[in-house]
C-alpha cells in the first residue's frame, strides 16, 4: 500500500474516534504545553539574568560591610588604595552613598545619591544620553555637579527629562548643577538602582552631604577574569591585616562573575526540574496511549483478520496502528504547543519571564512523536502479529 | 472445442492433513484431503457442521498451514511461501467472500472495494475506477458512498463480492456466503456467482445448504475431515 493511502486510512480511523482520540491525547497536550513553557521560561529567565548582569563587568568585585547600618570598623578610602597593591587588582575605588530629600522645581521626594570617582562610571558601563559624565576635574575641584539616572530625571521632570540638564537640583537643601543624563541601565542586579539615583563627585558628596560619616564601599576591578579569585584572596588578607578588630569576616566580598554564574545555574536547575516534570507527564500520557491502543486493537481484531485475508502484510498492519498512535500524540503535541504559546502572556502577567523559542517547539513536538512511537509500538506489533484465522473468528 | 487438458489447475492440493492439539487429544480435522479445481470450475463443498469445511477453506485460502500435504495454487507452491509471500498470494490470487461480509465499518462501500487494489500498490484514482466498475456491475451504482451500516444484508454481501473480484484473482473462495442472507438475497447471491462463473471465474463455495449446492456444477462432500466426490 502506498504511504498516502495508509495515512488516509489512519486519519479515517482516528476521525471516526475523534472524541476518544482527543481524550487519549490530553496528557500529551499537557506534557507538550509544559515542555514548551518550561523551555520558554528557561530562555526567558536566562535572558533576564544575562540582561541584568550585562551591565556588570564580570571582573568587578564589590567589597561592602556584611551588616547593614552602623559599622564599628568600617571600610575606608585607604583600603581601596591598599587593594591596588595586589598584583591581581587593576584598580580599586571607593563609593559612598546616602539618601536625602531631593527637589527640582516644585517636585520633591526622598531619594538616594552616590558619591563616586570617575572610574566608577566606566566600571559600571554608565553612559550619558545628554551632557557628560563626571570627570577627574570635578572631583579635584569639588565641582557641585550631578549626573542623573534616567528614571530619576523622568520622575522629577514629569516626563521631560531633557530639560533638566543644565538646571539645578537640591539635595538636602544644597544645590547641584545637572551636567549629564544617563542612559537607562535597567535592573543592574546589584543592591543599587542606578536609574533612580543621583551621582555626585565623591569629594562633593562628602563635603556637602555626608561629612565624615561616610562609610565607603569599595569596587575593585581585577586584572582579568582569571585573576578574580586570587584578587579576592588578596583582598581578604589585606582586610585581615588592616581591620584586626573583626578581620575580613565583617565584610562581604562578591564578584560579579560568580554571581552571574550562580544565577544562570539556578535558572538552569529550575528548567531541568520542570522539564523532568514534563517528561513524567508525557510518560504517563504515553501509557494512556498504549492502553487505548490495546483496546483499539482488541476492538478491531476481526477487521485485522479481514485486512490480512485481503492481503495486508504484517508491516502494513503495524504501520497503520503505529501511525494512529503517532498521529494522535503528534496532534496532541501541536495542540499542546499552541496552548503553551497562548500561556506565555498569562505567565508574563504573573511576572514570569517567558520567551517562546523554536527549540521549545521542536523539543515538545519531538517528545510527542517519540511518545507515540514508543508507546504505540507494542500494541501495533500485537495487531500485526495476530493470527489471521483467530482474528477472523474473533467476535 | 476445449478439453480438460489445456485448462489450468487452479487448486492442486494433495494429502492435506490438519491436526489440532487440544489438551492431551490430537484432533484430526482434515484427514488426507486431496482436491483439484480446474480453471473456470464452480465447485461446492458440502458438509455438516464441524466437518472441517472452514478449516479446508482456510488452508486453500493461504490463511492457515496444514500439518502436512502439498498445495499448489495457480502453479505456486503455497507451503514453501513465507508470511509476506502468503499475504501477497491472498491479495493477488484469491478473492474471499465471508459469511458475515466482513466489511470495514468506517469505510464506504467503494473504499472497501478499493482496499485490495490499494494493498497491491495501485494508485487511488485507478483503484477508484476499477472498484466503481465492479460495484456498478453488481447494481450498487447508487450506494458507492454508503457505509456498511447503511446497507441491507444483501447489498453488503454484494459489496463484499465486488471486493473479492475487484483484483480479478484466479480463485474466488466463499465460506457460506448465503449463511446470513434471507432466501431472496441468497438466490440473488447464487445468481451473481453463476454469472461470475460464466464470465470465466473459478469459484469454490462452501455450504451446508443442499439447495445451494444443487445449483452448482460440481459438488464435493466432506464428513469428519474426509472428502468424497459425489
Ligand atoms: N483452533 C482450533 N483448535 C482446535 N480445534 C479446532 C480449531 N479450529 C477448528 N477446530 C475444530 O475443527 C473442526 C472443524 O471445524 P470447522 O470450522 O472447519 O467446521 P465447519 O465444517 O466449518 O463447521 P460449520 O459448518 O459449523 O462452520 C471442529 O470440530 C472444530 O472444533
Ligand atoms: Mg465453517
Amino acid at each position: 500500500m502506498k504511504a498516502r493511502q495508509l495515512i488516509k486510512l489512519v486519519f479515517i480511523n482516528i476521525y471516526h474516534n475523534k472524541f476518544r482520540s482527543l481524550l487519549t491525547t490530553l496528557g500529551v497536550i499537557v506534557g507538550t504545553a509544559t515542555i514548551f513553557l518550561v523551555v520558554a521560561i528557561g530562555a526567558g529567565g536566562e535572558a533576564q539574568v544575562n540582561q541584568q548582569y550585562s551591565k556588570l563587568n564580570v571582573g568587578t568585585i564589590m567589597v561592602t560591610s556584611a551588616t547593614r547600618g552602623k559599622v564599628k570598623d568600617p571600610l575606608t578610602k585607604k583600603d581601596a588604595e591598599r587593594f591596588t597593591e595586589s598584583a591581581h587588582v587593576a584598580s580599586a575605588f571607593p563609593v559612598v552613598n546616602g539618601s536625602g530629600t531631593m527637589k527640582y522645581g516644585n517636585y520633591g521626594n526622598k531619594g538616594s545619591f552616590f558619591g563616586i570617582v570617575p572610574e566608577y562610571q566606566e566600571a559600571n558601563h554608565l553612559s550619558v544620553q545628554i551632557g557628560r559624565l563626571l570627570e577627574d576635574d570635578d572631583e579635584s575641584k569639588h565641582n557641585r555637579f550631578a549626573v542623573l539616572g534616567s528614571d530619576f530625571a523622568n520622575t522629577y521632570t514629569d516626563g521631560n527629562p531633557d530639560e533638566i540638564v543644565g538646571k539645578s537640583i537640591e539635595i538636602n537643601s544644597r544645590t547641584f548643577e545637572v551636567v549629564g543624563l544617563l542612559n537607562r541601565v535597567g535592573d543592574s542586579g546589584s543592591f543599587m538602582s542606578y536609574d533612580d539615583s543621583v551621582f555626585l563627585p565623591m569629594s562633593v558628596a562628602e563635603k556637602y552631604l555626608l561629612g565624615n560619616r561616610s562609610n565607603p564601599n569599595i569596587t575593585v576591578v581585577a586584572k582579568d577574569l582569571n585573576s578574580v579569585s586570587s584578587a579576592i584572596e588578596d583582598i581578604k588578607s589585606i582586610l585581615d591585616e588592616t581591620h584586626r578588630l573583626g578581620g575580613s569576616d565583617q565584610f562581604r566580598i562578591v564578584d560579579a562573575g560568580s554571581r552571574l554564574a550562580s544565577a544562570q545555574s539556578t535558572a538552569k536547575t529550575m528548567s531541568m526540574l520542570l522539564l523532568s516534570v514534563a517528561v513524567v507527564v508525557l510518560i504517563v500520557s504515553g501509557i494512556g496511549i498504549m492502553n487505548v491502543m490495546f483496546v483499539t486493537v482488541k476492538e478491531r481484531t476481526k477487521e485485522i483478520g479481514t485486512l490480512k485475508a485481503i492481503g495486508a502484510t504484517r508491516s502494513e498492519i503495524l504501520s497503520q496502528f503505529l501511525g494512529e498512535a503517532v498521529v494522535i500524540s503528534f496532534v496532541g503535541g501541536i495542540l499542546g504547543s499552541i496552548i503553551g504559546y497562548g500561556m506565555v502572556p498569562v505567565l508574563s502577567y504573573f511576572e514570569l519571564a517567558a520567551l517562546p523559542t523554536l527549540n521549545g517547539l521542536m523539543l515538545g513536538l519531538l517528545f510527542s512523536v517519540v511518545t507515540g512511537v514508543f508507546f504505540g509500538f507494542y500494541p501495533a506489533w500485537k495487531a500485526a502479529d495476530l493470527n489471521p484465522i483467530e482474528a477472523l473468528r474473533y467476535e | 472445442m476445449f478439453s480438460l487438458e489445456n485448462k489450468k489447475r487452479i487448486i492442486d492440493a494433495h494429502n492435506i492433513i490438519k491436526e489440532y492439539q487440544t489438551g492431551t487429544e490430537l484432533l484430526r480435522v482434515l484427514d488426507d484431503v486431496t482436491i483439484t479445481v480446474m480453471e473456470n470450475e464452480f465447485t461446492a463443498i458440502l458438509g455438516p457442521s464441524g466437518s472441517g469445511k472452514s478449516t479446508l477453506m482456510n488452508v486453500l485460502g493461504c490463511l492457515d498451514r496444514p500439518t502436512s500435504g502439498t498445495y499448489f495454487l495457480d502453479g505456486v507452491d503455497v507451503l514453501q511461501a513465507n508470511e509476506k509471500q502468503l499475504a501477497h498470494m491472498r491479495n493477488q490470487k484469491i478473492g474471499f467472500v465471508f459469511q458475515k461480509f466482513n466489511l470495514l465499518p468506517r469505510l464506504t462501500a467503494i473504499q472497501n472495494v478499493m482496499l485490495p487494489l490499494l494493498y497491491r500498490g495501485i494508485d487511488e484514482a485507478d483503484a477508484f475506477e476499477r472498484a466503481k466498475e465492479k460495484l456498478v456491475l453488481l447494481g450498487l451504482e447508487n450506494r458507492l458512498k454508503h457505509r456498511p451500516n447503511e446497507l441491507s444484508g444483501g447489498q453488503q454481501q454484494r459489496v463484499a463480492i465486488a471486493r473479492a473480484i475487484v483484483g480479478d484473482p484466479p480463485l474466488l473462495l466463499a465460506d457460506e456466503p448465503t449463511g446470513n442472507l434471507d432466501s431472496k438475497s441468497s438466490l440473488d447471491a447464487i445468481k451473481i456467482f453463476q454469472d461470475l462463473h460464466h464470465q470465466g471465474n473459478t469459484i469454490l463455495v462452501i455450504t451446508h445448504d443442499r439447495d445451494v449446492a444443487e445449483k452448482l456444477q460440481k459438488v464435493v462432500f466432506i464428513r469428519d475431515g474426509r472428502l468424497y466426490e459425489n
